[in-house]
């Protein structure tokens, strides 16, 4: 009978020990998922932002009449761009996915942005109501993908915060939780796009 | 039986759910004792006792040994309760964590795939007309089956999952049918019951799990052991099985659980989704559907068996029988909804993707089929939706959780009259905070003055323009729309990451601030929204019932009729009328209450908090009170109705939208 003591002692020691982990793993399965989920925010912004361009650049076409080259690298970044989300919405724990994407995307806004360059030659395409409307839709598309990646960073964070601190590290480790990535902007022209004023 | 009585029953039945969780705990403990004196008497004549400290080495055979019953007992309680203890607690994010761990991923409310937005819309005009927030979904893309449920403890942290099958192979009727069971799942409380059965269920499953565990890791380790160990490997093997046994049992009780509780309701809830669409077609046509396709209801997600009572069709092919389907058979039900029925399934094509010889083969589909002869017992009475009547007198309270097709009618040409902006803003993240932030601007100007420095300080610069290019749609609006707009954002919100939230709670907080009194919408838009919202960021705790007596809550009670009577009425006669109207339904329950002056709105969320402990019953007496003081003045305001609404939603009774001529009482 004396021995049965340690025995239970081990074997509560044990099963906390099994509860605890089992509860590491869960907070990491729960903060992947959060971040999955929220990249599913980004995904739909940029969908409606390669669903706008072609329109925008149909419409371009009819006035621009010199740098056709422009326009046609807008539709090839835009095409590079759309593969690219394709995959990283497959598997937005994929940290490769997300690095080419947000190339892809930088490429795109690179373009985008000499294109509206060009655009200021043609006063009678700036003033055309199609390209008002469009270029207002882009804009607050490229509003929501800016608060989208905001929420997915923060969601990335919190993970990679959490699978890298002791001792959780041990069971993402075991488990092979991989490291996340953020999604950031790599194009000068984006980085500096919002102006706080204080008045 | 209306809502309250739902909720009663639903009640009671968590009482049979502890009751077979005990006679369940018992036989386990009584069979792990068996299997575990057996395993010692055996090895006792295999003459190793010397490595097993026994001292009863002549007496081993027998079977009753106290001491060792009580350490088996205690042993076998205390891991089920861990077990059962672990999953609640594991389960305390509610619906969301449910709907990850079967698979599920959130559908950006945002979504303009034409598949996905089908089911959104289906679900935030149900939402929308049962008066509850619209709940987030989750799709599980890899199911081919045609299965949904319903996850959560309240309507606050409710979310509704979907299967691919069912969202590529149902159409909008029959999606409809599904939703509306699921929601009736919501409304008739049975969410919280299932959510509750699957801690439950884990605790006694769990031991068969251990035994699993157990026998694949000696199998595993094998090649590591030297060879003289074979005799303790036989040994945990043996362990292993011995759980493995006792754990079928625990296995055969979570199903009887799980079958002697959700079946009713499973029935009930195909009746209410007929009550609320008005449609025996949708919910009929689906479950046909289900029984001609090669996937029927499959849920191959390994969670599907502690959850598969939550699931609209059975998740997996029950082993044993009637005895343990947690669902009505097929035809059974489908017979309920559609009594005329000729017995055949349609030819259900597999969607692409998925492989249609990996199906299972025993499926409800092929049995049911052999089963169609019962049709003429039933054919001369009529279908379920024919009888029904579309209540058009009912009061409003008395619908509380009981939504109509007239409701349903009433959300969609509601939703249809708000400007395209204002709808795509509400749905994604970024804009839904506009539109709660414009919902808040006051209309005179010294105030929105105020207002909008503090947005164009502290908020988004983005989002404060967009705040003010939606502000004259949203200023421009019928005011009977505004309180489904609220209900319409919340699932955006949720999408908002802890740190977004925190920053627009305190721009919602300095928005009401920005004028003196808290004015009544301010007040009913912050309930509405920290209610549904804030269970997103905080742990939240299941709603407990604390009082099965309104008479500890006198004063709350007494608080609450004096807001709403100071509210509707300026001059202070005509409020004490209004509270003693109130108070005279309350004064049945033993209650004598004065009228308390009150200063602010904010002292009813205290009192408000409290009363949502009450049990179903007692809410039903408070809500009539509130709304008996609301109609004493004979006419009824958008806005009384409004607050009437929040009143209701913040006890957890969702109360569908006033219809125009409805009365209240």
């Amino acid at each position: 009978m004396e021995g049965l003591i340690p025995m239970i002692v081990v074997a509560v020691v044990v099963l906390i020990l099994i509860v605890w982990i089992a509860k590491m793993y869960n907070t990491l399965v729960d903060f992947r998922n959060r971040f999955k989920n929220a990249f599913s925010q980004i995904d739909v912004q940029l969908k409606r932002r390669y669903d706008l361009i072609p329109n925008l650049v149909e419409t371009a076409k009819g006035y621009i009449k010199h740098e056709r080259e422009t326009l046609e690298a807008v539709i090839a970044a835009r095409n590079q761009a759309v593969s690219a989300e394709k995959t990283a919405a497959n598997s937005p724990d994929d940290a490769n996915a997300i690095r080419q994407l947000m190339g892809a995307e930088g490429v795109l806004t690179g373009a985008m942005g000499r294109l509206f360059a060009v655009m200021e030659a043609y006063p009678d395409l700036k003033a055309n109501q199609n390209m008002m409307q469009l270029s207002e839709e882009l804009t607050s598309t490229e509003n929501k993908v800016a608060f989208a990646r905001q929420a997915y960073n923060d969601a990335v964070m919190r993970y990679n915060t959490y699978r890298e601190s002791f001792p959780s590290n041990i069971i993402s480790g075991m488990f092979s939780f991989k490291e996340a990535q953020p999604f950031e902007i790599e194009d000068q022209a984006q980085r500096q796009a919002p102006k706080v004023s204080f008045t | 039986m209306d809502f309250f009585g739902h909720q009663d029953v639903a009640r009671k039945k968590s009482g049979v759910m502890v009751v077979l969780f005990f006679c369940a705990v018992t036989t386990i403990v009584v069979a792990a004792y068996l299997v575990i004196a057996f395993g010692i008497s055996f090895l006792n004549t295999k003459g190793l006792t010397s490595q097993v400290p026994h001292k009863q080495s002549s007496s081993g055979l027998s079977l009753w040994q106290p001491r060792l019953f009580v350490i088996v007992g205690l042993g076998t309680v205390t891991i089920i309760l861990i077990g059962t203890l672990y999953k609640i607690a594991a389960l305390r994010g509610g619906g969301r964590v449910v709907a990850e761990s079967l698979g599920g991923r959130l559908v950006a409310a945002s979504s303009r795939d034409s598949k996905e937005r089908k089911i959104l819309n289906v679900i935030e005009e149900m939402a929308i007309a049962s008066g509850m927030p619209v709940p987030p979904v989750y799709l599980m893309d890899k199911e081919a089956g045609i299965n949904a449920f319903a996850a959560g403890y309240s309507p606050d942290d409710a979310v509704i999952g979907v299967t691919r099958g069912t969202m590529e192979l149902l159409d909008r009727d029959e999606l409809q049918g599904v939703i509306a069971h699921e929601f009736s799942h919501i409304l008739n409380g049975d969410m919280r019951l299932n959510i509750r059965m699957i801690g439950v269920i884990h605790g006694i499953v769990i031991i068969g799990m251990l035994g699993h565990i157990l026998i694949r890791s000696t199998f595993y380790s094998s090649s590591h052991r030297r060879r003289n160990e074979g005799q303790g490997k036989l040994a945990l093997l043996g362990i292993g099985v011995g759980l493995m046994v006792v754990g079928s049992l625990g296995v055969f009780f979570g199903k009887l659980i799980k079958a002697s509780i959700s079946r009713q309701r499973e029935f009930l809830a195909d009746a209410s989704a007929v009550q609320f669409t008005r449609d025996s077609n949708g919910i009929g046509d689906a479950l046909k559907k289900i029984g001609g396709y090669t996937f029927g209801t499959t849920i191959t997600s390994p969670r599907a068996e502690e959850m598969s009572h939550m699931f609209f069709g059975p998740g997996l092919q029950s082993m044993l029988g009637s005895i343990t389907a947690t669902h009505p058979p097929l035809l059974q039900r489908i017979q309920r909804v559609d009594p005329g029925w000729d017995g055949t399934y349609p030819k259900v094509k597999t969607p692409r993707g998925f492989d249609p010889t990996s199906a299972p083969k025993s499926l409800s589909a092929s049995k049911s089929r052999r089963m169609v002869d019962t049709t003429s017992s039933l054919a001369g009475s009529q279908r379920l939706g024919d009888t029904m009547d579309l209540q058009p007198a009912a009061h409003a309270v008395e619908q509380i959780g009981q939504p109509t097709r007239a409701h349903l009618e009433y959300t969609v040409r509601l939703l249809a009259t708000l400007p395209d902006p204002v709808t795509c803003a509400a749905r994604e993240p970024f804009g839904a905070r506009a539109v709660v932030y414009a919902m808040l601007l006051h209309e005179s100007n010294p105030h929105q003055e105020t207002q909008l420095k503090r947005l164009r300080h502290y908020a988004d610069t983005l989002v404060y323009d967009t705040t003010l290019q939606i502000k004259p749609l949203i200023q421009q609006l019928d005011p009977s729309v505004r309180l489904p707009l609220v209900d319409m954002v919340v699932p955006a919100l949720r999408e908002l990451s802890p740190t977004q939230y925190r920053a627009f709670e305190e721009n919602i907080q300095a928005l009401i601030a920005a004028d003196d009194g808290l004015d009544l919408f301010e007040w009913v838009l912050q309930r509405v929204v920290m209610h549904h919202v804030s269970p997103n960021f905080h742990r939240i705790d299941p709603p407990k019932t604390r009082h099965r007596s309104l008479k500890s809550l006198a004063n709350q009670c007494a608080l609450l009729l004096s807001g709403l009577a100071f509210i509707g009425n300026d001059d202070r006669s005509r409020a004490n009328h209004a509270f003693t109207q109130g108070a005279g339904l309350l004064s049945k329950a033993g209650l004598a209450l004065r009228p308390i002056r009150v200063k602010s709105l904010a002292v009813i969320d205290g009192a408000l908090d409290d009363l949502s402990e009450v049990t179903p019953r007692l809410k039903r007496i408070v809500i009539e009170a509130c709304a008996a003081c609301i109609v004493a003045d004979k006419k009824v305001t958008t806005r009384e109705a409004e607050m009437l609404r929040a009143i209701s939603d913040s006890l957890g009774c969702p109360m569908p939208p006033l219809l125009p001529g409805q009365s209240l009482t």
